[in-house]
């Protein structure tokens, strides 16, 4: 008898497929067998979630207590209107009146701004992570409109998604703190999963996060929105819930435990949304008067010199004597691209003072082709680190100045 | 070689009908001329002619364009018959030898409804490298015909601004289980129009799905089921596979769904020549062989010297570089020519492997030498012989290598060199073993407990769970129950939503723990180049400081190990030596949860020594510990010496069932502590054969071991067949010195922390035991062989001493009733 059939043989024996053979536990002993399981195959904290001590405070409280109403069973909405006079920080609120507009924001005009931000259940991403928090405001001319979407019931889900939709239209454009990679990618999943269609996904929408790291990334320990109140609205939280407890206190909330966590994770995102609104005007501000705020100047124009190479080249001529090397390497770049000889070549010559090779190069080139000065030229070239590149340029004009026929036959 | 099946059609050997003309069968002829006595089995499987078919009559004019442009009129029989069985829409598997065509069996459809109905499809591969294959393929055919249809890759190595175009531009998106488990199914709302769209679902490597890994897939594919369903699309499967035993059933439980198995090959097959080489004996008075490295190694060069394209399949790494050494040291002796002899292994950087597959499909390489990493359906083009240095230890995979070898038009010949393990010499022994027997089956548990419980973590975060739904063949409810106890989803109505902050793909891995992968530096000349990479696993056995570490056969020493920054510094060098890692594994008990029967003895009294079994299962603390290394010279082979290893020991915590025997019924049952010993090795090998396959699982999900459960000396197999001590430090024990002697045989689940095997072992323990006697009882053999007991020495056999009556008498203590 081969292995196979021995084997086989033995198999039909004792059943064929695990399925029919184990000994099928009855239901109740199936969780002790996966607990045993977990505990003993991996120990794997498995601790039962502890029962709440007191009921869970009923959803028609809780909006009361956070000046909501429930619109649907297990939606609540907290609206608030704040009006836009005296000052958040060091900003007047009477400032966002003006559309704030950054560099190449095409939207800036004719487009209603919503702020918003979104808390969720938790940083991970993916289909299991729903935003069980959505707050938006808009600013009109006289207040900021503040509207709170609170999820209390996962089947409500759908409800607090169409009526976030409902407060949105065609003509509006998104803010948002880091909503690119984060926050409307999530909606969008959010809107998928429960078959809905997110028409918002079309709208103009500028990240804040992108501006501030690009200003104040080199400046600042980090970009959060927290670092934009101390640092650019000059203030700081006070008993602040930190976005992190968020997923927790709602998940607390849900299973019965305290309805406090929740509702400071509520007011959380009120500051949110309010910073978010004064912290766009802020920037638009600090764009203004960078040296006041304490803005990259170089970041900023390079910011800039994408959509108006003028508006740049006037922002680092006029802070010329604070720029650091990169900014008057790029403003003599930019006086080159209009050019303005005479002052890229006076940029480059106090930079190549200071030992800066580029600019040395910038200057052979300009000597060799557009003053013709080759004594100038070749001065330049000789204080060029050696490589294949610097001696084939020396060569040349070595050969142009022993034969200034050619050069002017063939130019 | 083709598939078994087939070649049981095989007629004997009759020399004179071999037609000399063939260059692989005069090289058959020449060999067995000269080496009768070496060759202890032969098979010789005649040419098959080619069955055809029409191209389909509802196929694409399009499609059939492009086939006929590439030089296809018709097409084999099995592949119309995959045509068919997939446009009825039903599921199909097919199982035909390598190089017959089968990607054609799913491409076709495929193809069909991406022209037709803009309808997509998903393909999984086992590794990325065999996915990019598969796209380069479809590429040829979809420019051949300029069908448009965009197939792209979509795994770890897809860059992040690509990922959006192939998730909504795709036809047919080629991805590996692991990248659908991690990437896809819980971002599954991005996808939202692949999936909606999604037609198909093609599976190619099917066999590669069994045991632990295969467990984790069919969960994964009950995942993707799930989700297509949630966007209103039912895909139909199509499976490939290479022989195993039980295609259709392990398509059926990979899938949950009755699978139509296609098994008959259309394709023409030259004619195949198999030999059984057994090395000569060098020393008749010690009974010692050549070694099958010399063999396989005269035999490869007169192969490429005949100018036939050879592999050659090592069950090493480092083999495979010492005889891509000898090899090169023949062939490649001329640096001014391009190399003739390549080595393909796993942990060569992937552009060096791909570099390597388009020189072989060139036929620019006359010789390849490869681990089991070319076993798969890399594209290398056709050969002529295939070598296989050892038996690769399963029927289902000696035959999958020996297919790397075949051509239509002339003979292609494999040759199975033996070595001296006692499981080669069994099989090369008794060659109607290994030529009767069909491969083995393919077993995976998708509904082991823990497996399907992380699976279900994964599909709550992915969809919360409905009232009624269903996910494996456990209650579903009690499951989600459990997980709600722990918080991790909640119930709301007659849903269960997930309900933590985190991302459940990420904690569970579908295949061994994977912690990290060495890179290998060269510091030659004060450059730092990385020149290859090592798993963790193989970490410790061969990049020590001081060991010879061989790419292509270069030689590097290894100056310096970084094990925490995950490095190793190695220069070229010039030595003539090798180095081989010397390593110990000791089990200790940590704790028991459940236990049978008296246990721990004692010497005390108070034991009762007619109940004399006691069996437990809890956690072991296993160490593995390498030792130290010895050179070994090229060609002389002999040992010019020692070196330490200093690593820190590899740990792992894990879980295992054990039976100990009553020291008094020890006393009573066996003449010598000797005896015993060999009784509770051979009893492990039949315990371990056993509950692999209960458990479904693959052996190596397994691990057995006999030792003391104190880590204080454990037992193997000597060279001298019998069993051996050796403590802590490597040294041998003689057993009667020993003043406690209670041998434990541990069968551990092979995984850190385990993955769930060895609580049903003990539940089951009892038939596992009977099992095990039962397949000793019934094994034809007389003293032992690789199907019961474990392989024994013919010396043995010679002298009558029956490992497997001692092993039997083991087993009937271990059951309880005495022997």
């Amino acid at each position: 008898m081969d292995l196979k059939s021995r084997l086989s043989d033995l198999q039909s024996q004792a059943g064929v497929t695990p399925a029919a053979t184990a000994p099928k536990p009855s239901l109740a002993s199936l969780r002790e067998r996966i607990a045993q399981l977990e505990q003993r195959g991996r120990s794997r904290s498995a601790n039962t979630v502890k029962a709440p001590a007191s009921p869970r405070m009923p959803p028609q409280e809780l909006a009361q207590r956070l000046g909501g109403e429930l619109i649907a069973d297990g939606v609540t909405r907290i609206r608030e209107r704040l009006a836009l006079t005296g000052e958040l920080g060091s900003i007047a609120l009477h400032a966002l009146r003006d559309n704030p507009r950054l560099p190449g924001d095409a939207h800036a005009d004719n487009r209603r701004r919503v702020y918003i931000d979104t808390e969720t259940t938790g940083l991970s991403g993916g289909s299991g992570t729903l935003a069980f928090l959505v707050g938006i405001a808009v600013v009109g001319d006289d207040a900021i409109d503040l509207t709170q979407f609170l999820l209390t019931r996962f089947s409500a889900e759908d409800a607090l998604l169409s009526a976030f939709a409902d407060c949105l239209s065609a003509d509006d454009r998104l803010v948002s703190y880091n909503g690119k990679s984060y926050d409307l990618p999530l909606l969008l999943t959010r809107f998928r999963m429960q078959g809905l269609a997110c028409s918002f996904a079309q709208l103009p929408h500028v990240d804040l996060l992108h501006p501030v790291r690009r200003l104040f990334g080199n400046r600042w320990r980090d970009c959060r929105l927290l670092s934009v109140e101390q640092q650019l609205l000059g203030f700081s939280r006070v008993d602040d819930l930190p976005g992190s407890e968020a997923p927790a206190a709602w998940f607390g909330y849900m299973r019965g435990g305290e309805a406090g966590p929740l509702i400071k994770v509520v007011e959380h995102n009120r500051q949110d949304i309010v910073s978010l609104a004064v912290a766009h005007s802020a920037v638009a501000q600090a764009i203004a008067q960078p040296l006041a705020f304490g803005v990259d100047i170089h970041a900023l124009a390079r910011w800039l010199a994408a959509s108006d190479e003028a508006g740049a080249r006037e922002l680092l001529q006029s802070h010329v004597e604070h720029l650091c090397d990169d900014g008057r390497r790029l403003l003599a770049r930019l006086w080159r691209r209009v050019g303005n000889w005479r002052q890229a070549v006076a940029l480059w010559e106090s930079l190549a003072a200071g030992g800066c090779t580029d600019s040395l190069e910038r200057l052979a080139k300009y000597h060799e082709h557009i003053s013709k000065d080759l004594t100038a030229a070749q001065r330049c070239c000789d204080m060029l680190p050696a490589n294949a590149q610097q001696q084939h340029r020396r060569q040349r004009i070595n050969n142009k100045l022993s034969t200034p026929a050619s050069r002017n036959a063939t130019a | 070689m083709s598939a078994p099946a087939e070649q049981l059609e095989g007629s004997p050997v009759s020399p004179a009908a071999t037609p000399a003309a063939d260059p692989a069968e005069a090289l058959a002829g020449r060999l067995r001329s000269k080496y009768a006595a070496r060759i202890t089995g032969e098979l010789v499987v005649p040419a098959k002619p080619g069955r055809f078919a029409a191209l389909p009559a509802d196929l694409d004019p399009r499609l059939s364009a492009a086939l006929q442009s590439r030089g296809v009129q018709r097409l084999y029989t099995h592949q119309a018959a995959a045509w068919e069985a997939v446009r009825a829409g039903r599921h199909t598997v097919v199982v035909t030898p390598t190089a017959s065509g089968k990607t054609l069996c799913y491409n076709l459809p495929v193809l069909q409804a991406a022209l037709g109905e803009q309808a997509r499809a998903l393909y999984m591969f086992p590794t990325k490298a065999l996915a990019q294959d598969q796209v380069a393929e479809l590429m040829a055919l979809n420019e051949a015909g300029t069908l448009g249809v965009r197939a792209f890759t979509f795994d770890g190595d897809t860059p992040g601004d690509a990922r959006k175009a192939v998730r909504t531009r795709g036809d047919i998106v080629v991805t590996n289980p692991d990248m659908l488990h991690q990437g896809i199914l819980p971002h599954h709302t991005k996808w939202a129009q692949f999936f909606e769209s999604l037609r198909y679902v093609v599976i190619d490597e099917m066999h590669t799905y069994r045991g632990v890994f295969g467990s984790h897939v069919a969960n994964v594919l009950r995942r993707l089921q799930r989700i297509c369903r949630f966007y209103g699309s039912e895909p139909l499967f199509i499976l490939c596979s290479a022989t195993i035993a039980n295609p259709a059933e392990l398509a059926g439980e990979l899938i949950d769904a009755e699978v139509t198995a296609i098994t008959d090959s259309g394709a023409p097959q030259g004619a195949k020549h198999l030999l059984l080489w057994n090395p000569p004996v060098v020393n008749p008075d010690l009974g010692i062989r050549a070694s099958a490295r010399s063999q396989t190694t005269r035999v490869a060069k007169m192969a490429v010297k005949r100018g036939l394209k050879c592999i050659v399949f090592a069950q090493s790494r480092l083999m495979v570089e010492v005889l891509t050494k000898y090899m090169k040291d023949t062939f490649d002796n001329d640096p001014r020519t391009p190399a003739r002899v390549a080595a393909y292994r796993g942990g060569y950087l992937p552009t060096e492997r791909r570099a390597m597959e388009k020189k072989l499909r060139e036929g620019a390489i006359d010789c390849v030498i490869s681990t089991s990493a070319l076993e798969l359906g890399v594209d290398i083009g056709s050969l002529d012989v295939c070598l296989l240095n050892g038996y690769p230890g399963t029927i289902a995979g000696t035959w999958q290598r020996l297919g790397r070898a075949g051509r239509r038009q002339r003979t292609a010949l494999g040759v199975l060199v033996a070595s001296s393990l006692p499981l080669d010499q069994y099989i090369i022994r008794n060659p109607e073993f290994f030529l009767g027997a069909s491969p083995e089956q393919a077993r995976i548990d998708p509904d082991q407990l823990l497996i399907l419980l992380d699976h279900i973590r994964c599909a709550a975060f992915e969809l919360p769970f409905k009232q009624g739904d269903r996910f494996g063949k456990e209650d579903l409810g009690e499951m989600l129950g459990y997980l709600e106890e722990h918080g991790i989803v909640h119930r709301e109505g007659g849903q269960w939503h997930w309900m933590a902050d985190s991302y459940p793909a990420n904690s569970v891995s579908l295949r061994s723990v994977a912690e990290g992968n060495f890179v290998v530096i060269d510091t030659t000349g004060g450059a730092q180049t990385v020149i290859a990479e090592v798993d963790y696993s193989s970490a410790p056995e061969t990049i020590y400081e001081g060991a010879i570490y061989m790419v292509q056969s270069a030689p590097y020493q290894v100056e310096k190990l970084d094990w925490d920054g995950r490095k190793a510094f190695v220069t070229r060098t010039r030595a003539d030596y090798y180095t081989d890692a010397i390593d110990y594994t000791r089990l200790k008990i940590l704790d028991n949860f459940e236990k049978r029967g008296q246990y721990p003895f004692s010497e005390k009294k108070g034991t009762d020594p007619f109940f004399p079994c006691a069996v437990a299962h809890g956690e072991v603390h296993l160490v593995k510990r390498f030792a130290g290394y010895k050179k070994i010279r090229y060609y002389t082979h002999e040992n010019i010496g020692y070196g330490n290893i200093e690593l820190p020991d590899q740990e792992m915590h894990t879980t295992a069932v054990w039976w100990q025997l009553h020291p008094e019924a020890l006393d009573r049952a066996f003449t010598s502590r000797q005896e015993s010993l060999d009784g509770f090795l051979g009893a492990g090998y039949a315990l371990h054969i056993v509950a692999a396959m209960r458990m479904l699982s693959e052996p190596q999900d397994i691990g057995r071991a006999v030792g003391d459960g104190n880590a204080e000396w454990f037992a193997t197999v000597g060279a001298n067949g019998r069993g051996q001590l050796l403590n802590r430090d490597g040294e041998a024990v003689d057993p009667v010195q020993l003043q406690r002697f209670t041998p434990t045989l541990f069968l551990y689940d092979n995984y850190p922390g385990g993955i769930g095997i060895s609580a049903p072992l003990f539940d089951n323990q009892a038939a596992i035991v009977a099992g095990a006697q039962q397949l000793v009882t019934a094994c034809d053999c007389a003293h032992g062989c690789p199907a019961c007991i474990g392989p024994i020495l013919a010396s043995d056999e010679v002298r009558g001493y029956s490992p497997k009556q001692v092993a039997l008498t083991v087993l009937g203590l271990l059951s309880g009733h005495g022997s």
